[in-house]
């Protein structure tokens, strides 16, 4: 049962990055966002709670849980819808690739992770080896989120789903990471997004434009 | 022998009784949400028998295709219904069938209506043909990653309903795995996309431009028109009947014939209201945005297809 709600709940975050993928508005990208961390503090909460009832103890994930509901949840969803308010793009027109030939790369890159985590010889543990692979895809879903989009926006929300797919392997293989861990990934966290959006409130002024395609241009 | 005559009749009778019934169910619910008292659920089985009592007008120029699709059309869909049973206890004529057969009789079902729409020589008739095939190739990659994977799970990798159902009935705690729901998003999909609602298509409106399976059927009147309706309401409840009894299949192995009977037709409303809340929370896409569409469910179909040998 708990296996199977991990799973599920696992599929359901790899899901929604290929959701991200074939989003084009800026809020949508968004929400989308805050709904895989949502389902990422699902599944945090799910840890620390099977975790307190076996060993009949206080565990530290369950900090964790409230931590990502704060930070990923709230506050970093409302510091980018206000970054994308400030700036006028709202609809991507023109993509590197077009989404139904994205989502298939995206599916052959599923597909990879599968082959390479299956040819690691020494993970017995055919839990863990399904847990690696969601999230390894998601890791990839987020790098190629950022090389596809060409708005300066889509490429924080790609660095963040890279930054939620390297969570969950952490906390699907190892039950959670140390605290002290986590607290300084969460405000490295936010600190990189504070000064991505000063960064693209800077390019937005001096282009007139987020597009990253721009920044080639020679500027006098 | 008798029995097995026996059982293919009672099929029949249930699914003609019960087809137009659904649909009306979806119209229900729609205005429901949209606080409009709406039509009567009965109103599409009162929309055939006016069809029936009106006369045809066919034009001058058509040929037989014209005459036969719509009897072909409604014929297809029901063998295609006939081939998947209701309940597992009126499995036996279905021994012989196959699920590829089914998808392939849905497919003759509506080349015939292209065609026809072709033989009327109207612009709108030929624009409905030609979109309506484009939707039909674009979600056909799902269906058959769906049943590859539906078979793939059997053991014995075959594609015959038979097969299908007995592991149904051995597995029906199946329901509530990852692969399971996954089949089940991408099939909600196409049945959306096969059966013509409004994502894909908006079944009510006749305005030029939007319309896809209204558009092919302009043409048609009276007794062929109640025909193709009809086909439709019976091709539509094969894909439900597919997410009911093999996708969710909860209360599937139970004995009794009528209690299994209720808890497949309550299943089949569930799903009626998840489409209608698709309906009334979405707007109708662009016909260029079809694709992102079908290539979503395909996505969503594939996951299922590895996780289902991921989780094994």
């Amino acid at each position: 049962m708990y296996s199977n709600a991990i799973n599920l709940l696992a599929i359901l975050i790899l899901i929604s990055s290929f959701i991200l993928i074939a989003n084009k508005r800026q809020n949508a990208y968004i929400s989308t966002f805050r709904f895989q961390s949502l389902l990422l503090a699902l599944v945090s909460l799910l840890v620390s709670v099977r975790s307190m009832l076996s060993n009949k103890k206080f565990d530290e994930v369950i900090i964790i849980f409230c931590l990502i509901v704060l930070f990923k949840v709230v506050i970093i969803p409302i510091v980018l819808k206000r970054t994308s308010k400030k700036v006028e793009y709202t609809v991507e027109k023109d993509f590197f690739i077009n989404i139904p030939v994205s989502m298939l790369i995206c599916c052959g890159l599923v597909v990879l992770c599968w082959h390479v985590i299956y040819s690691i010889e020494g993970i017995n543990n055919s839990d863990t080896r399904n847990y690696l692979i969601y999230s390894m895809s998601v890791v990839m879903l987020g790098l190629f989120f950022m090389i596809s989009r060409k708005k300066a926006i889509g490429q924080i929300v790609g660095f963040l789903v890279i930054e939620n797919g390297m969570f969950l392997a952490a906390m699907l293989t190892t039950e959670g990471m140390p605290m002290f861990v986590e607290l300084g990934l969460f405000f490295d966290l936010l600190t990189a997004v504070l000064i991505m959006g000063i960064f693209v409130f800077k390019i937005n002024d001096t282009f007139d434009s987020i597009d990253i395609n721009k920044l080639k241009n020679l500027k006098g | 022998m008798i029995v097995s005559v026996l059982k293919l009749l009672v099929q029949i009778m249930l699914i003609l009784i019960i087809a137009p019934f659904f649909t009306g169910v979806i119209k229900k619910l729609k205005s429901k949400f949209q606080h409009k008292i709406g039509l009567s659920v009965f109103q599409p089985y009162y929309n055939l028998i006016k069809l029936c009592k009106k006369d045809l007008v066919v034009s001058s120029v058509t040929s037989w295709i014209y005459n036969v699709a719509p009897y072909i059309y409604f014929m297809t869909s029901l063998f295609a219904v006939l081939c998947l049973p209701v309940v597992h206890q009126l499995i036996g004529p279905a021994y012989f069938t196959d699920l590829l057969v089914i998808v392939y009789l849905l497919v003759a079902g509506r080349i015939f209506m292209a065609l026809a729409g072709l033989d009327t020589g109207s612009a709108f008739g030929g624009m409905g043909s030609s979109r309506e095939m484009l939707v039909s190739a674009l979600v056909e990659p799902a269906l058959f990653v769906i049943i590859i994977t539906v078979s793939s799970r059997t053991g014995i990798a075959s594609t015959n309903v038979s097969s299908i159902y007995e592991y149904t009935l051995s597995h029906t705690e199946a329901a509530f795995s990852p692969i399971n729901l996954l089949l089940f998003a991408s099939m909600l999909m196409i049945l959306i996309a096969e059966s013509s609602r409004i994502p894909v298509d908006d079944p009510s409106t006749h305005l030029e431009l939007t319309m896809v399976h209204e558009a092919m059927v302009l043409e048609y009147s009276g007794r062929h028109l109640a025909f193709i309706e009809m086909g439709t309401h019976i091709k539509q409840l094969v894909f439900m009947t597919f997410m009911a009894n093999i996708l969710i299949p909860i209360g599937f192995n139970i004995e009794n014939i009528f209690i299994g009977l209720g808890i497949y037709i309550l299943k089949i409303l569930a799903i009626t209201v998840l489409v209608a809340l698709v309906e009334i929370n979405t707007v109708k896409l662009r016909l260029y945005s079809i694709p992102n569409f079908a290539a979503i469910a395909f996505i969503i179909s594939v996951l299922g297809f590895l996780t289902c040998f991921i989780l094994k």
